[in-house]
């Protein structure tokens, strides 16, 4: 299939779809059910490398491109994950323009509280699947402590939890 | 203000060392830019809120939001761009690597610490967002509207962008009605 209908394919799913995997039914009635690019079990295997690694959940579009058309066809959909990120310029220019209003004011106040209860409730099924151990808890414990109450680099507490999680498999 | 350098070095770290999706990466840069003063946490909020609503991935809406407001459109693209191409590539391998049905209990292990370190960032940020507001309103109005969002998100599973969209409104309301 030709390379720029499979970024126009994508780009419908990404551009239809609010949060990492909500383009998933999209992507699977085109690439699956429509033009049989790839199978199911090739959509989970996509899914689960996108999970694997760092990066965007959303990056599981690209793997797959890789199925529907190998290293051309993960370029066609790196481009379909990144093209609607671009829109955001436009929304903040003309919010953040009037953002000394009052009502604007108490508008984004309202919005931060309520991110940080959507954090919350986030993390805690993430918790539910990650946290497997003494040692997982207390990763998630220290790292909790480390970032709210210390300036240390972000970094050296990831790299520090991965070591922590290999140590946990010799010990 | 920070140089694209300096933006495309921090969001190639945070982007590309952050395991578990758009939350945690969102809440470790916003770590990152709280230390160094790079954007307030008002700009942050805006730059979060608009990623919810804006289509596709919210964390490079995220990335090329904050980076506007930081050092416009080239930093967009450098941040966009930095976050996604290595782990794209990574996805690739990965992708390769898990068609095999390879599974390496390692690699797995040290994934598994950095999505806890991700969790625990998660919170931290959580707590860092309502404590900036403490100092402006009452603690009870901080506690209420933070609950409320996690009840709605956990109990009722209304979507983020519901629930923000509420705020939004409630701030509008509550905004006219303190004028």
């Amino acid at each position: 299939m030709n390379i720029v209908i499979i970024y126009l394919l994508l780009l419908k799913a990404t551009l239809t779809s609010f949060s990492g995997m909500s383009s998933l039914p999209v992507i699977r009635g085109d690439f699956v059910l429509h033009h049989h690019l790839l199978t199911d079990r090739d959509l989970n295997t996509a899914v689960a490398a996108g999970r694997l690694g760092p990066g965007p959940i959303g990056l599981y579009v690209v793997s797959v491109g890789y199925f529907a058309a190998g290293l051309p066809g993960a370029c066609a959909g790196w481009l379909a994950m990144i093209t609607p990120a671009f829109l955001i310029i436009p929304m903040l220019r003309f919010i953040g323009k009037r953002a000394e209003h009052p009502r604007v004011k108490s508008m984004i106040r309202m919005m931060l509280l309520a991110s940080a209860g959507l954090l919350i409730s986030a993390s805690l099924p993430m918790a539910r699947d990650a946290v497997t151990g003494v040692v997982t808890l207390a990763i998630l414990v220290g790292s909790f402590v480390a970032i709210a109450f210390t300036r240390i680099d972000s970094i050296w507490i990831i790299l520090g939890s991965a070591a922590a999680g290999l140590l946990s498999l010799v010990f | 203000m920070p140089t694209l350098k300096q933006i495309a070095a921090v969001f190639f770290r945070v982007g590309n060392t952050t395991f578990g999706g758009g939350d945690p990466t969102i809440a470790v840069l916003e770590r990152e830019f709280d230390r160094r003063g790079w954007i307030t946490p008002e700009q942050f909020t805006l730059a979060y809120g608009l990623a919810r609503v804006t289509p596709g991935t919210n964390v490079l809406a995220f990335a090329a939001g904050a980076a506007w407001l930081m050092a416009g459109i080239a930093g967009a693209v450098v941040a966009v761009l930095v976050i996604t191409v290595p782990s794209a590539i990574v996805v690739v391998w990965l992708t390769r690597f898990c068609e095999l049905g390879n599974t390496n209990r390692w690699a797995h292990a040290a994934i598994a610490g950095t999505v806890c370190a991700a969790i625990g960032t998660m919170l931290a940020a959580a707590l860092n967002l309502a404590r900036l507001q403490m100092l402006k309103t009452n603690l009870f109005s901080t506690v209420a509207v933070v609950f409320a969002a996690f009840v709605l998100a956990q109990t009722f599973a209304v979507s983020p962008i519901q629930i923000l969209g509420l705020a939004a409104v409630g701030g509008l309301l509550f905004g006219a009605a303190k004028k």
